[in-house]
């Protein structure tokens, strides 16, 4: 009787301890636990059965299968995993091939008893003490009860697997279309979303938010002459650093390029402090120099915001604000910051005005291009530069000063370029008809940096040299240093093949910008210009002397004439023929002159 | 050989004289000291505190509610054992809730890691916080990680109240809710008594969680138990007033598939409810015990000749690897409620173990749970037990 009771809270227990967790393992771990300690047992071991990729799965009818080693109590014989334990592993595989319950004594006395999990796996017992059979045959319904608990944990397994990897594509998918690909930060229309909701919300609550544009200045040289590698590095360690900035109220994304923007919530009346202080970090931010492949780079940025809902309530326009104040700012070359006034609006209409005024102009064959001669140490005319000039209907005369930035911010440049290439050529073609003087070599025209951009920019140029029948020496074209360092490597390809045709290049404003001394021996250029700002009181300047100096030595070494901008006084005259420079322009020796002026001071 | 090098005691209460003892100790040589102090002594925590921290020997033990020497009972005051090794000590702290069996393996594994998991240690004595909810949780837990195959001995310490107060020792202080283990450089025997007997049953115990039992043969725990008492005895409960009083005289005891009986004694009445000294499973099968005094010191002696003798140990089979060196210590932990059982008599069973006993040191302490391997090599948690660990 007591027997009996015996066997039935045995069964009652074991039974009650199977299919309490869902998870394989920790099912099986509460299994073994309650039979080791109800069965007295020395230790006890599951073994499972496999698919090819070694997972645990249900038997499949027919097929050969390996059972596998899957969880013992205790972990360890004498410091080594049963799963290396030769007597357990042997013993296994003849339950497996037996497919019975079967028992072995050990050479230490201790019993082995196997059985068989049906379809799933095989349950093995240490005992130091014969098992009843009545104890045994009790097993039978538990092992069937525990097989169709491995079912439903396996099941289980593979949909939590399945849900698991949807949930991860799905917040991949989500992350994605929210996060930027290089820096991690939010993507433009993740950030117009979450801008969308800051308005519904600075409404509601009564609160004042910003959208801050941040660009960083001068970028676009360092990615051209380092490479995107390097740019992208700074891009991300810069995105690292703003990152540190985010929090609640603080979110950070990437508007593209190296256009970076905070969306700034919850503020208060103090919103312009909040604001100041946040730029103030920004700056902050920028004053430990890049460090990208050993090389250190000190950057600065341009920093505009606009306020909502006090400015706008659409997402669009507090966009379009944020980023006219940074370029107001970047003009302005101010690093505080500046908060969009609707004066800058006005100014960008004027300048779409202007810009069309433009457009028209050239239509209407208002621009000129006059000439600036170039003369020699002999007082000869060698050469002369063309400039452009404009004769606005209401203006008058314009400054290129005024127009030439304005056009080239908008496509404009080419139109414009293009047509000072095109008339150079044409009024070119006039002078080869004229008893020009032995000394006169060439007209050179100014480039600006989307002419050179044009992938087919030099066919353009030997489409006019050919359209007007000119001889290619007779062209020169102008490129500013800056111009040529912002895209070194193609530069040099294009002036190398120019040079090639007969059309020489000259270095425009030499010495005013970005370090290109590294590169000036690649450059296959033929005439150096020194900057006007070098010449004007250079008899006084002793800087600006040693600054020319220097330029007419650096010449000289890599074979280049040397010309002088802005000469206006035979001062300025005899301390640059003193230093060695023998070929000038300026107002000293002629104003630039339209076309037919020009010819006669030819003649 | 490995040998005590040192033994003091003392039944002053007072700090005064625990220093005493502890700067000879320091002095004696020793390399590691055993501190067993009594509950009783009521030590200032601060002031004890500091001088275990200071104490440069390597030090563990713990505040257990009486002591033992030879055949002597310490019902206040301390002893101090001290051995020539330098016994490797490892804490498990902070066991507040381990219930959560993910958290304790993590760690018990990392602390074993630390200890490249006790490589070639075989051997441990464990003084725990028997305030410790669970402590079977742990010990589960501990003899899954380390190995088949190792040989324990331990008690808890605490007070019979089972109010939680530091009373763990190591050189990091007092601890509460701590364990030690404490790895030994020799073979250890262990040897386990209680000598209590089928009364009534078998009950199935048909709701229970952990150490409450809620109902036995699907009536409430409390009226089962307490019929069967007075029914068959002069017994007579009133209400939780003399619970214990009578409780003491009738442990549980859980039958294994084996016959062994794993006590489990009732503590204290709440809501019908019993709650006992460990675990007791639900659907496991349990009788009432009942003993003489008589028999419970005779199964003691039975340990005393299992051990020393190395023959027949019925609870576990390590007497068989039999020790190339003598075994030069002995330390008991008996159940403080088979003193509060035997009272006066209890000296007896210390007697008993003393005749036989050939080893030059003796000593124990009365402890709130008893822990021990059983045959199967699994470490167990013991009520109203008796534990001789020979080394």
């Amino acid at each position: 009787m007591n027997q009996a009771l015996f066997i039935i809270s045995l069964q009652h227990e074991l039974a009650m301890s199977i299919g309490n967790k869902l998870d394989l393992k920790a099912m099986l771990k509460v299994f073994l636990k309650v039979s080791f300690n109800r069965l007295n047992l020395t230790s006890a071991h599951i073994y499972v059965y496999c698919d090819h990729g070694g997972m645990p799965s249900k038997l499949i009818p027919g097929e050969i299968t390996n059972s596998q080693h899957f969880l013992s109590i205790p972990k360890n014989k004498r410091g080594h995993p049963w799963a290396q334990n030769a007597t357990l592993d042997n013993f296994a595989q003849q339950l497996n091939t037996a497919q019975q319950n079967i028992s072995f004594q050990c050479e230490n006395g201790q019993y082995l008893f196997g059985f068989i999990i049906p379809e799933h796996g095989l349950l093995i017992f240490e005992t130091h003490f014969l098992l009843d059979e009545e104890v045994q045959k009790a097993l039978q319904p538990i092992l069937q009860k525990l097989a169709t608990s491995c079912y439903t944990s396996l099941v289980h397994d593979s949909l939590v697997k399945e849900m698991r990897s949807r949930q991860q594509i799905e917040e991949k998918v989500v992350y994605q279309a929210q996060h930027d690909g290089l820096t991690g930060l939010f993507n433009r229309q993740h950030i117009n979303q979450l801008l969308s909701n800051a308005i519904v919300d600075a409404h509601s609550n009564k609160k004042i938010g910003s959208i801050i544009f941040i660009d960083i200045n001068k970028f676009k040289p360092i990615n051209d002459a380092m490479g995107h590698t390097v740019g992208d590095k700074i891009l991300c360690t810069f995105a690292n650093r703003l990152h540190s900035l985010s929090s609640e109220h603080i979110n950070i994304g990437r508007f593209g390029g190296d256009e970076f923007v905070i969306l700034l919530k919850d503020l208060n009346i103090n919103y312009q402090e909040v604001i100041s202080l946040l730029i103030e970090e920004i700056n902050q931010l920028l004053t430990i120099p890049f460090v990208i492949d050993a090389n250190s780079y000190k950057l600065t940025c341009s920093i505009g915001y606009a306020l909502f809902p006090l400015q706008s309530s659409t997402v669009n326009n507090l966009i379009k604000f944020a980023d006219i104040a940074m370029y107001e700012a970047k003009r302005a070359k101010s690093l505080q910051g500046k908060i969009y006034l609707p004066a800058m609006s006005e100014k960008i209409k004027r300048r779409s005005t202007y810009v069309n005024d433009m457009k028209q102009g050239l239509e209407q064959d208002d621009f000129q291009l006059y000439y600036q001669a170039q003369y020699n140490h002999y007082g000869e005319i060698i050469g002369a530069e063309a400039l452009l000039r404009w004769q606005h209907p209401i203006h008058g005369m314009e400054s290129p000063a005024v127009y030439i930035p304005i056009a080239e911010e908008s496509e404009l440049i080419l139109s414009i370029g293009q047509w000072v290439l095109e008339q150079a050529c044409r009024d070119i073609a006039k002078l080869q008809k004229l008893a020009l003087p032995d000394s006169f070599k060439k007209i050179a025209i100014n480039i600006s940096a989307k002419q050179l951009a044009q992938p087919n920019f030099q066919d353009r140029v030997i489409y006019a040299i050919l359209k007007n029948d000119i001889p290619a020496d007779r062209l020169a074209l102008e490129l500013t240093e800056n111009l040529l360092v912002e895209n070194i490597e193609d530069s040099i390809k294009l002036i190398a093949s120019l040079k090639e045709k007969s059309i020489d290049c000259a270095i425009d404003d030499f010495g005013t910008g970005y370090s290109s001394l590294t590169y000036l021996k690649r450059i296959p250029a033929s005439v150096l210009k020194i900057d006007r700002s070098f010449v004007a009181n250079i008899a006084q300047c002793s800087e600006s002397a040693a600054i020319a100096s220097m330029i007419i030595s650096l010449g000289k070494t890599l074979n280049m004439n040397i010309l002088a901008e802005g000469v206006e006084t035979q001062e300025e005259l005899n301390c640059l023929k003193d230093l060695g420079c023998y070929h000038y322009q300026g107002f000293y020796f002629s104003r630039p002159l339209p076309f037919e002026d020009f010819v006669k001071l030819l003649n | 050989m490995a040998f005590e090098s040192f033994t003091w005691h003392t039944k002053s209460d007072a700090l005064f004289d625990f220093k005493y003892g502890l700067n000879l100790a320091i002095d004696s040589g020793a390399k590691s000291l055993l501190i067993f102090t009594c509950q009783q002594n009521n030590y200032p925590e601060d002031e004890l505190n500091t001088l275990l921290s200071s104490c440069p020997l390597t030090i563990f033990g713990g505040a257990y509610p009486m002591l033992t020497l030879k055949d002597t009972l310490i019902e206040q005051g301390a002893l101090i054992i001290g051995f020539e090794e330098d016994l490797d000590v490892s804490v498990f702290s902070d066991l507040y809730n381990l219930a959560d069996e993910e958290h304790l393996e993590a760690l018990i594994t990392s602390t074993l890691e630390q200890k490249n998991n006790f490589s070639g240690q075989d051997n441990f004595l464990m003084f725990y916080d028997a305030s410790i909810n669970n402590i079977e949780n742990f010990i589960d837990c501990l003899f899954e990680c380390l190995d088949h195959g190792i040989n324990i001995g331990g008690g808890g310490s605490g007070n019979l109240e089972f109010t939680q107060y530091p009373c763990i020792f190591t050189n990091q202080g007092i601890h509460s809710k701590a364990v030690v283990l404490v790895a030994l450089a020799k073979q250890l025997n262990t040897s386990t008594a209680h000598g209590w007997n089928i009364l009534q049953g078998p009950f199935l115990v048909s709701e229970a969680q952990g150490q409450t039992v809620q109902s036995i043969n699907y009536q409430p725990a409390f009226e089962v138990y307490s019929q069967a008492i007075e029914k068959s005895s002069e017994h007579q409960f009133n209400n939780q007033d003399n619970f214990y009083d009578i409780a003491k005289h009738y442990p549980l005891g859980i039958e294994d598939i084996n016959k062994n009986l794993i006590i489990r004694e009732p503590i204290s009445t709440q809501n019908n409810q019993l709650l006992c000294g460990g675990n007791i499973p639900v659907n496991s099968m349990v009788y009432i015990l009942g003993s003489k005094k008589d028999n419970l010191i005779a199964s003691t002696e039975q340990a005393a000749i299992s051990v020393f003798t190395g023959q027949e140990n019925i609870y576990t089979n390590k007497s068989l690897i039999k020790n190339e060196a003598a075994s030069s210590t002995t330390l008991i932990f008996g159940c403080v409620s088979r003193e509060l059982y035997m009272e006066d008599v209890f000296t007896k069973e210390l007697k008993v173990i003393a005749k036989h006993c050939p080893t030059p040191a003796l000593f124990g302490a009365l402890s709130l749970g008893e822990i021990a391997n059983c045959k199967s090599g699994a470490i167990r948690l013991l009520n109203k037990s008796i534990v001789i660990c020979s080394w």
